[in-house]
């Protein structure tokens, strides 16, 4: 997976999941929608379940490699977080 | 994890050969050992919990427990023919602690062995170091508070709202619609200073820096209003009281400069009800009514409070990627920063606020 429109297809897709609403919902939704925002209404405890998500799938530990969590501004910023961590090679050890 | 001092919230036993000599024989009733109860009574008095991992028969192990030496002692006791792992498991999972919380005590070698080799989180103890367990540090409990001596009601009470839960099958909003949780936010009280040493020393995923503040230091702050801003929050539900479960140290820093919310902690007995975004949105409007710009907060990451990073982040604090105060407690911390101008997020819609105590308009 290398274009940034898959990364964009599976941030809803674990969105979907982990806020327990259907694919289409979140579709609908621009990549400029806030993850905290009133649409998506992720909180603490819900963006624990996506960041344990994304390390699970994608072995990704967001939060450790992206300390302010910047990347979780948006669905558009956090695909291209996953997008470019992807094309890295994975830290040694 | 440097800096984080383990802290045994629960003690798993064993039964046959650990709780008493040897096997139980069906029909007989089984004798524990005095030096075994004395042990969980004083465990109890530190707030430490007692729960039960048997390989056994269901019915049979629900009949031991209730006899009158063992009936109340003991929290989501596991009984049945699952691995001990797994027993261990749902343990820290009905009781919402981590694995590294709990302590499992079995007179067989290779259940411990077996144990140890799943979850090396565990502290793994065999007969003969029981003895000597109330002398560790891992068990030293809190000092005597309200809370710790009610904790094995409070975890039979987190039971039955996980029942209730169930009955909402997933509808998750509705469930906490119908909790009927008051939040009651108060300036703390020299009377509180055991409890929030307690959360000092206990809490770990709801804790902004992990920074055990010493006893003296927090009292200092409880003692200068006109310095800082000590919170406490209580939360009731219609399923019992769940006492004092969170607090924050608020340095003023002086007019008109933002404050510095220096530790936000609460216990992960709350978690997924809003309450620590409550509290955190609670501190935004006591600095808007106070017609401070800002409202800075202290976090320092460290492997289990990751989730106060994005509770931050969620109310729109963002980090400014400059270092706190030269302070031992703010060391390897940053600050986060917020705006106080409106509109400020709300509350959540499920929650009952009850805050007395503070400048009115905070509200």
């Amino acid at each position: 997976m290398t274009g940034s429109e898959d990364w964009r297809a599976v941030v809803r897709r674990l969105l979907a999941a982990v806020l327990d609403r259907p694919a289409a919902a979140l579709a609908a939704l621009p990549d400029d929608t806030p993850l905290f925002g009133p649409e998506l209404n992720l909180d603490s405890f819900s963006g624990m379940v996506l960041l344990v998500a994304i390390e699970r799938d994608y072995g990704c530990d967001l939060a450790a490699d992206d300390l302010g969590l910047e990347s979780l501004e948006t669905i558009g910023t956090l695909a291209a977080y996953l997008r470019g961590a992807s094309a890295r090679p994975p830290a040694p050890g | 994890m440097p800096g984080l001092a383990r802290v045994i919230k629960c003690l798993v036993w064993d039964l046959d050969g650990t709780l008493w000599a040897g096997v139980q024989a069906e029909g007989d009733a089984p004798a524990p050992r005095p030096d075994v109860l004395a042990l969980m009574d004083e465990l109890r008095q530190r707030g430490i919990v007692q729960s039960v991992a048997s390989r056994n028969d269901p019915g049979a192990g629900a009949r031991l427990l209730a006899l009158p030496a063992l009936a109340g002692r003991f929290v989501a006791p596991q009984i049945g023919w699952q691995p001990k792992d797994v027993s261990l498991r749902r343990i820290a999972g009905e009781l919402n602690i981590g694995l590294d919380a709990l302590a499992f005590v079995d007179d067989s070698p290779f259940e411990r062995a077996a144990v140890a080799a799943v979850l090396p989180e565990v502290l793994v103890l065999a007969p003969p170091d029981l003895p000597a367990l109330l002398a560790r540090p891992e068990f030293a409990g809190g000092p005597g508070t309200a809370e710790a001596a009610a904790r094995p009601r409070l975890y039979q009470e987190e039971a039955a709202r996980r029942a209730a839960e169930r009955d909402f099958a997933g509808d998750r909003q509705r469930f906490l619609e119908s909790c009927a949780m008051v939040l009651e936010v108060r300036p703390a009280q020299p009377a509180d200073l055991p409890r929030i040493d307690e959360l000092v020393a206990r809490t770990n995923q709801l804790n902004s820096t992990g920074y055990r503040y010493p006893a003296a230091d927090i009292a200092r702050r409880v003692a200068d209003p006109a310095g800082y801003l000590v919170p406490v929050a209580r939360l009731r539900d219609r399923f019992g009281a769940y006492g004092l479960i969170g607090a924050a140290l608020v340095d003023r820093q002086g007019a008109p400069g933002p404050w510095l919310v220096e530790l936000l902690m609460l216990s992960c007995r709350v978690e997924g009800r809003g309450i620590p975004a409550a509290l955190l949105r609670l501190l935004l409007g006591l600095a808007a009514a106070a017609g401070v710009p800002a409202l800075d907060a202290l976090y320092r990451p460290n492997p289990q409070n990751r989730q106060m990073a994005l509770l931050l982040r969620a109310l729109g604090f963002r980090a400014t990627g400059r270092p706190g105060p030269a302070d031992p407690a703010a060391t390897g911390a940053t600050v986060y920063r917020r705006g106080t101008a409106p509109p400020l997020p709300p509350y959540p819609a499920w929650l009952t606020l009850d805050v007395q105590g503070f400048a009115r308009e905070a509200l």
